[in-house]
């Protein structure tokens, strides 16, 4: 051993000689027979093993320490204390992770108070060895009505803490950034909408970005709710006209609802906007989802109703259409695979799995606007035998709504008010092959009063398999520049 | 004089300012600015804001940061004249004058002001530094540093150590004229070199006419250049003018100097006052503090006229209760100074959303006072609108919602006694109710669903008097909403949902309203039913009669006089809109 090293070993054994020493030791405690009120709820719940720290505090007791020790199968363990909240260090956090996939940890949590020690019965977080995405690209803008203020399309490494902007609207003054996009999670195929006196739809296809104005004389608005073909080639949109209302009652807020409502595909080698008669009629087509194979295109119909008095009798059903990508052009029926006669409720968000064996849909008592309302849960439809069903181990008493799956297929993330009734936060959840579910566990941050100081919520959760690279000096340049693509329509 | 000025006669001004955002005392508040360029001065400009909710502390942080303004720049000029110059004493106003000027805008933060007082601080460590290479590294670290801690006016620190080097250091070679001004383009350049390393998510005007001097991202740069400029001018021409002690005539260039620069300052400030908004200030501030007396008070001095203003009075009248009794009284412009139709601003939600509050339309006052919140240009958010989205989430029933703005609330500094009380009670239904004015709400919250309409409010008035038969408040709004109107149909009609309120008497709007729509029925004024008061019809026929007299046309004013207080004035006589 060089000098140099004796020095480093000397630093390093200073300084876990004076933390240790600094770490409190837990002695004569109350061992008591009920689960630490962690927040957040990370009791139970299975991560991957890439995940960054599951920081937490204690709520409903008050203390002067939180001591957590965290032990895998083998002897290695992580002992942490906080006086606010539990913050793991990262490395031995992912040493620890990956040295028990597909088995678990134990955490042993215990409080300081008054100067006497309780410690709560032991639970388990779970590890499982599928993969997750690099990342999730999410719109955060404060839950409101008609105005809103700062908000951005932000990319958050799930892997630690790191949150990065990739578009702010303080960057095109008064815009509204909106349907973010990406081809089964890959972000070189980006989609992006910017509303306002620029406004424009962005397409990246690699490193070519251009600027569209999608709305066209034969479509009733600008294109939304964009769903690329795994191709790459096509692009499903719905064009929407809304209308937004409030309700009176206490329990219920805000109400949008589609006056009208088509779907197009927009041919992207063409940049030709392409439909069927059969997505552009009287009744309200919308949310768009292609099949993993590009085949089908899964959408949610419904009858037209007269909105100011029966706008509760709106519901989706779930449709779907063959679409050929070789010469796009759609099927010559539609097929119900969730009809709204019979569950009397109604479809929004379907998501096929990019393993083609389940599509993730939100189910609420009416409407389209799920993320609005408290009923709205997730369901599960397997696309093998056609049966659907309620996923329990997610669902709460408040609003799920938008989800989006892992490119693996063996995860999904998905927007929840369940924290706080208004703010949506993110969940992710572990489904195996066969569709079996585990608890969610929410988005983790560095430190775990986040979510109390946050006035932003989480919108559109994708998960994205590597860094998004946008030029911002471009995509500026480019949407301020008045040469914008117009779109076409294939009559 | 500044602080006479802002606490006299810009109080509301200062009050409305510190409504329009929340500065909270967390470390990720902090950080948050800082990661932004200018991040330093706005925060310490939105601390030094948080103090206008008491307006004399407000005045007093003003008047001692532009007296501090003015100090720096009278030192720096001093020491670049080694002194000799004290008689141009008054020329270091002119920053302070032309600053202050800017202050009377409500949209101008007091950032504009830090910031300049940061550049001159760095500017006075610049005259410290007597070696020529550390005062130059100095200065190209710091010029960069000033544009991301306060922002796109750092170029004046720039602007001033050029002059100093011109003036104080002197004796400079043709070579190092170069360097220096090499080393000026480059740190010039800040915005742009920031802009593309840190992938700043603001336009490039943003980051140099700000960011955060002006509420809104976009501004017009010419007020904000002159009074820029007015600093390192202040500090060059002291330099090059004459001494003026030795003179004959030094005591008239002084006086002459005195005249012009303070009539000057004078004629800044007063220009940029705005009178007109301080009064409607004034409205919305008591309206905001349910100083009901004070609102009439200072409408019997002389009547509003805005919508905002005559909307704060009629609301002030009927929480007093006089209401039906006086709203004629006063000038009434519509339907638009009784309940303001939705703006997307940060003004108008904030009144109407007091009027829905206290009617009781609990949803529709949260609405407003979220988009009046989100629509603040700055971001800022706001600790009025974070108050009443508080309680009305509490009053709904939502408390975790209601848990997470007091929570915040709690961690400023004016609002935090109130936010842990009604933290501390926020799980206690009894101790909600205690509150007799929440417990008047609750009674009024709606049961029953329906889409409010922004284009129907008689009928959402209506929906909710059938809900809550008792609510008077209502009850007035919805008489007083057809009244405006000049919808007496309507008004006939609704009348008789007021029968459980139990008037002592009928209030006299009604009385003439009732009058004056029996008079135009079939019926005829002498078959009307006896509930009319003798007098009100004696003075209703006095008026059919007046009206129809020749005289009316020759003695308009006389005729205001008489009957400018009645609703028939009003109903044929006011233009809706003004």
């Amino acid at each position: 051993m060089n000098t140099r090293n004796k020095i480093s070993w000397f630093i390093c054994l200073t300084f876990f000689t004076i933390f240790s020493g600094c770490r409190e030791k837990v002695v004569n405690e109350n061992i008591v027979n009920s689960l630490p009120p962690i927040y957040p709820d990370y009791i139970e719940v299975t991560i991957p093993a890439s995940i960054a720290p599951l920081n937490f505090t204690i709520r409903n007791e008050n203390f002067e320490l939180i001591d957590v020790l965290v032990k895998g199968k083998g002897h290695e363990s992580l002992h942490v204390q906080g006086k606010k909240d539990i913050q793991f260090p990262i490395k031995p956090w992912k040493k620890l992770l990956s040295e028990n996939k597909d088995s678990s940890l134990q955490f042993m949590v215990s409080i300081k108070q008054n100067g006497n020690w309780k410690t709560f019965k032991p639970f388990n977080i779970y590890i499982n060895s599928d993969s997750i995405d690099y990342g999730l690209v999410y719109r955060l803008i404060a839950p409101g009505y008609e105005v809103y203020s700062k908000m951005g399309i932000y990319e958050r490494n799930l892997s630690n803490f790191d949150q990065r902007p990739i578009v702010e609207n303080t960057l095109i003054t008064g815009s509204c950034l909106n349907c973010h996009a990406f081809n089964q999670n890959n972000p070189s195929f980006m989609s992006l909408h910017i509303r306002g006196d620029n406004g424009a739809t962005m397409l990246k296809v690699n490193n070519d970005m251009q600027m569209f104005i999608t709305k066209t004389d034969s479509t009733i608005s600008s294109c939304v709710y964009p769903y690329w073909h795994p191709s790459g080639n096509y692009i499903a949109y719905s064009v929407n006209i809304t209308n937004q209302a409030f309700h009176a009652v206490k329990d219920e807020r805000v109400e949008v609802v589609d006056k009208a409502s088509d779907i197009v595909v927009y041919d992207v080698k063409s940049n030709k906007l392409i439909s069927t008669n059969l997505l552009k009629t009287d009744d309200l087509e919308t949310f768009p989802a292609f099949s993993p194979d590009g085949k089908t295109l899964y959408f949610c119909l419904a009858k037209k109703m007269d909105l100011q008095n029966d706008y509760k009798k709106v519901k989706y059903s779930l449709c779907k259409i063959s679409f050929d990508p070789s010469i796009g052009k759609f099927g010559s029926k539609i097929d119900t695979l969730v009809s709204a006669n019979d569950t009397k409720k109604s479809v929004s968000f379907p998501r096929p799995s990019f393993d083609g064996k389940f599509l993730m849909f939100t189910l609420s008592d009416y409407g389209n606007f799920s993320i609005w309302h408290k009923e709205a849960d997730l369901y599960l439809f397997n696309l093998s035998d056609g049966t659907f069903h309620a996923i329990d181990q997610v669902n709460s008493e408040n609003t799920e709504s938008y989800h989006d799956w892992s490119s693996n297929s063996r995860w999904f993330v998905f927007s929840s008010r369940r924290d706080d009734g208004l703010y949506t936060r993110l969940y992710i959840s572990h489904i195996d092959q066969n569709g079996n579910v585990t608890k969610p566990f929410m988005l983790p941050q560095k430190k775990a009063d986040f979510y109390d100081n946050s006035l932003f919520s989480y919108n559109v959760p994708e998960f994205t398999q590597k860094p998004i690279n946008l030029n911002l000096l471009e995509f500026k340049n480019k949407i301020m520049n008045d040469e914008k693509k117009q779109m076409q329509f294939e009559k | 004089m500044a602080f006479t000025y802002f606490f006299y006669f810009y109080q509301f001004h200062l009050h409305f300012e510190e409504q329009l955002q929340m500065f909270l005392f967390t470390k990720s508040y902090f950080y948050d600015f800082l990661s932004r360029p200018g991040g330093l001065t706005d925060y310490l400009g939105t601390f030094f804001m948080q103090f206008y909710f008491v307006s004399w502390a407000g005045a007093l942080i003003i008047a001692f940061l532009l007296i501090l303004l003015q100090y720096q720049v009278f030192a720096i000029s001093s020491k670049i004249n080694n002194y000799h110059k004290i008689d141009y004493f008054l020329i270091s106003f002119i920053p302070s004058f032309l600053i202050w000027g800017l202050l009377c805008n409500e949209n101008i933060s007091i950032n504009i002001l830090i910031t300049s007082i940061i550049i001159l601080f760095f500017a006075q460590l610049y005259l410290i530094l007597k070696k020529r290479a550390i005062r130059w590294i100095f200065f190209l670290f710091a010029s960069p540093f000033l544009f991301w801690i306060a922002g796109g006016e750092f170029w004046i620190f720039n602007l001033i150590c050029f002059v100093i080097e011109l003036f104080y250091y002197k004796h400079l070679k043709i070579s190092e004229y170069f360097v220096l001004a090499l080393l000026m383009i480059i740190t010039t350049s800040s915005p742009i070199i920031f802009s593309w390393l840190a992938r700043l998510q603001y336009p490039l005007n943003r980051l140099w006419w700000g960011p955060w001097y002006s509420r809104y991202p976009i501004v017009s740069p010419t007020t904000f250049l002159l009074s820029w400029l007015s600093i390192p001018f202040s500090i060059f021409i002291t330099t090059i003018l004459p001494e003026t002690s030795k003179r004959k005539n030094a005591i008239i260039l002084k006086s002459l100097l005195f005249l012009v620069i303070f009539s000057g300052g004078v004629f800044i400030v007063i220009g940029s006052s705005d009178q007109k908004k301080e009064k409607i200030m004034s409205y919305d501030y008591y309206a905001r503090n349910e100083k009901w007396d004070k609102i009439i008070e200072l409408a019997n001095k002389k009547d509003p006229k805005d919508p905002l203003s005559v909307t704060c009075l009629n609301l002030a009248l009927a929480k007093t209760g006089v209401m039906g009794d006086a709203m004629f009284r006063y000038f009434q412009n519509g339907i638009e100074g009784l309940l303001p139709t939705f703006q997307r601003d940060f003004v108008t939600p904030f009144v109407a959303g007091e009027v829905y509050y206290h009617l009781g339309f609990l949803n529709t006052s949260l609405r407003y006072n979220f988009e009046a919140m989100e629509a603040i240009p700055d971001h800022k958010k706001s600790v009025r609108a974070m108050k009443r989205m508080a309680e009305v989430n509490l009053l709904n029933e939502e408390y975790k919602v209601a848990e997470k703005y007091l929570n915040l609330l709690s961690k400023t500094l004016f609002y935090r006694e109130w936010a842990k009380h009604t933290l501390s009670i926020i799980n206690n239904p009894k101790a909600i109710n205690e509150n007799t004015e929440w417990e008047k709400l609750k009674k009024y919250q709606f049961t029953e669903d329906f889409l409010f309409s922004e284009q129907e409010k008689d009928q959402m008035l209506g929906l909710s008097l059938l809900h809550c038969p008792t609510n008077k408040m209502v009850y007035e709004y919805l008489m007083a909403y057809t009244l405006l109107n000049r919808d007496l149909k309507h008004f006939y009609e609704y009348y008789p949902l007021g029968k459980e309120i139990y008037y002592k008497k009928i209030p006299s709007h009604y009385q003439e309203a009732l009058i004056l729509f029996w008079s135009i029925q079939p019926l005829g004024l002498d078959n009307i039913p006896n509930m009319i008061d003798v007098p009100v019809k004696q003075k209703f026929i006095q008026f059919v009669n007046d009206y129809s007299s020749e005289e009316y046309k020759t003695k308009k004013e006389l005729f205001q006089k008489k009957y400018s207080q009645t609703y028939w004035y009003y109903y044929y006589f006011i233009n809706q809109i003004i």
